[in-house]
């Protein structure tokens, strides 16, 4: 089954991926009727900035044993095995934050949402975009990335590659790999000048 | 393969559905004195408070034993465990058992005062505590609650929610003592206090009053307090009087190894009443709370059915909401001076924001923080793991703060 694999070493930081998540979890599903929606349609995925400015989509890893799951109290958040996805429930989650204590990688939120009882705070995460699948499209997120920092594929072509790209580097005679050209040379400036004002 | 699990908790629950997984053909057995369907206790608070419905309490359908084709025996508490003969004896039966896992939580820490008898004074820690409090609620003009910990705090939140004057007494200098550090317990107690409660540090009571019905609660200062509802939240204590402490080693709680065994061979315990290592405190504790019950429920059922898992340890955390206040704490939030924790925390008055950071070593021990809460989980993990914090140690107290930071660049 195919899913979305964060590469964080090509993440650029732009940022992109927020509001196509948020557009797609709208009630128009289109980015410029979205940002007027209230409540207002708001990103399960969120980049965060490393200690040198460098950006990383951070999203739900779907963990299996998940521990929002297992710390959520009303029994809101459930798995879906056939999907490989954690839901959460609206109608059922009280927001007691017991989640946000569990999830070792801090992605959940909340807020409203259009999903849930009207005026109701509830946790929300990312749902791997269930509904753009089953209508055949891909995660909104994967789609609006342009250096292929969270990709749709399959768990074990992206280790494949992975392992691929790592052999190269230790070839005999073997030149460094550019694995996002451009980039790489954005965050090293990036870097450099963060080193300098330090 | 029998197994007997004492207790319908939610360690009970999920070491039963974890026994079910990994031994699908073995004969379970489920004993609780509460005859309710599996319901999530931590939510009775949100019910008194009237933000959850009664009838979302249950976490498991009806049909839950059915199910699991697990037989119950509800109604009556153990009375007692024979270790050598392998049975447990409930209300005159006897189950007998190849793996016994106790389960049996913890009972209300009971307090000493006069006239504890009359009407309207409760403790809070069952479904029916909740429902027979509501029975009274509309007579209730003014509340006392005893205890500053999470149970009494909970119980004040609720009734303060629901329109009722409160008075909170507590012994020791601030509220959440066990769980908060000094500053956020002032931060949660200026809230209460804007929305109406009425804190009294240094205060215990030592008789009450009334005709049938309480009426006043007299503290050890003199003072009289005239109420008609007193809340005992004065903590728990683990409901291990049926264990036979000759056979099974036991401290404040059952004793525990890292595979949930008891020191009795094929006994295991978990939740509430199981005393395990606690990850920061590096001595053994009782930590009382909802997700280590479901861990320890799941290695224990891991381990009881013969598939080998180890438990790290234990480790204190909690999460609150209290009007407009989040607060999330884990391990030493308020670690003993002198011993060497190194402390780092920054407040934002304007925010509303508060966070400290409590260090041993390069390790991350302790934690509290006040609103701005979602990334607390990560930090609650990098405590649990123990990895060693690399990053300039400011970063975290930042609100930027995110999982990448804690990255190799």
């Amino acid at each position: 089954m195919k899913e979305v694999i964060v590469h964080p070493e090509r993440c650029v930081g732009c940022m992109q991926c927020m509001p196509a998540c948020a557009a797609a979890h709208s009630q128009s599903k289109n980015l410029f009727q979205a940002s007027l929606e209230i409540p207002r349609p708001r990103p399960r995925v969120h980049v965060g900035v490393g200690l040198f400015n460098e950006g990383f989509p951070n999203r739900c890893r779907h963990c299996d044993p998940a521990p929002c799951l297992l710390a959520c109290l009303p029994g809101a958040i459930a798995r879906s095995a056939e999907r490989n996805t954690v839901f959460i429930d609206p109608n059922r989650c009280i927001n007691c934050a017991s989640c946000a204590m569990a999830c070792p990688f801090g992605v959940i939120r909340y807020h409203e949402d259009h999903t849930a009882p009207p005026g109701k705070t509830v946790a929300v995460k990312c749902d791997n975009c269930y509904e753009r699948q089953l209508a055949g499209l891909i995660p909104a997120c994967v789609e609006v990335c342009k250096s292929g920092a969270l990709r749709f594929e399959e768990r074990s072509e992206a280790m494949k590659r992975k392992t691929d790209e790592v052999a190269r580097t230790v070839s005999v005679g073997a030149a460094p790999v550019e694995l996002a050209p451009g980039f790489a040379l954005l965050n090293a400036m990036k870097r450099k000048q963060i080193d300098l004002a330090r | 393969m029998k197994y007997v699990i004492i207790g319908n908790g939610v360690a009970g629950i999920h070491a039963a559905e974890t026994l079910r997984q990994f031994d699908p053909p073995g004969e379970i057995t489920m004993i609780s004195d509460e005859a309710l369907q599996p319901y999530c206790r931590p939510m009775i608070s949100m019910v008194l408070e009237g933000s959850v419905a009664t009838e979302k309490l249950p976490i498991r359908p009806v049909s839950f034993y059915d199910d699991l084709n697990i037989t119950p025996a509800l109604g009556s508490r153990v009375s007692a465990v024979d270790v050598d003969n392998r049975t447990v004896s409930v209300s005159g039966k006897c189950y007998p058992y190849d793996r016994l896992l106790i389960a049996s939580g913890a009972d209300p820490r009971r307090i000493k005062a006069d006239g504890l008898g009359l009407r309207n004074i409760f403790f809070m820690r069952t479904a029916a505590h909740v429902r027979q409090m509501l029975a009274v609620l509309p007579d209730v003009r003014k509340a006392l609650v005893l205890g500053g910990g999470l149970v009494g705090f909970k119980a004040a939140y609720g009734l303060v929610r629901r329109g009722i004057p409160v008075s909170m007494l507590i012994r020791s200098g601030h509220p959440l003592s066990m769980q908060v550090d000094a500053e956020a317990g002032r931060m949660i107690t200026d809230e209460l206090k804007a929305h109406g409660l009425d804190v009294r540090v240094g205060a215990e009571a030592a008789a009450f009053e009334g005709n049938g019905r309480v009426a006043a609660a007299r503290l050890f200062d003199g003072t009289r307090l005239s109420c008609d509802m007193v809340v005992i939240g004065k903590g728990v204590f683990p409901a291990r009087r049926f264990v036979p402490k000759d056979k099974i080693k036991v401290d404040a709680g059952i004793v525990v190894d890292e595979h949930m065994q008891t020191s009795a061979p094929g006994v295991f315990a978990a939740g509430d009443v199981a005393e395990s290592t606690d990850i920061a405190r590096r001595t053994p504790w009782v930590n009382a709370i909802w997700p280590e019950a479901v861990a320890q429920g799941r290695i224990a059922g891991m381990n009881m059915a013969g598939h080998p898992a180890a438990y790290p340890g234990s480790l204190s955390r909690n999460v609150i909401r209290i009007f407009g206040l989040d607060v999330m704490t884990a391990g030493l939030a308020a670690p003993p001076e002198a011993e060497g924790f190194e402390t780092l925390s920054v407040t934002d008055t304007r925010a509303r924001t508060y966070r400290k950071l409590v260090f041993r070593g390069d390790r991350l021990v302790g934690m509290v923080l006040v609103n701005s809460i979602e990334q607390g989980g990560v930090l609650t993990a990098l405590i649990q793991s123990a990895t060693p914090v690399r990053p300039p140690r400011e970063a975290l107290l930042k609100p930027g703060f995110n999982f990448r930071q804690l990255m190799p660049a």
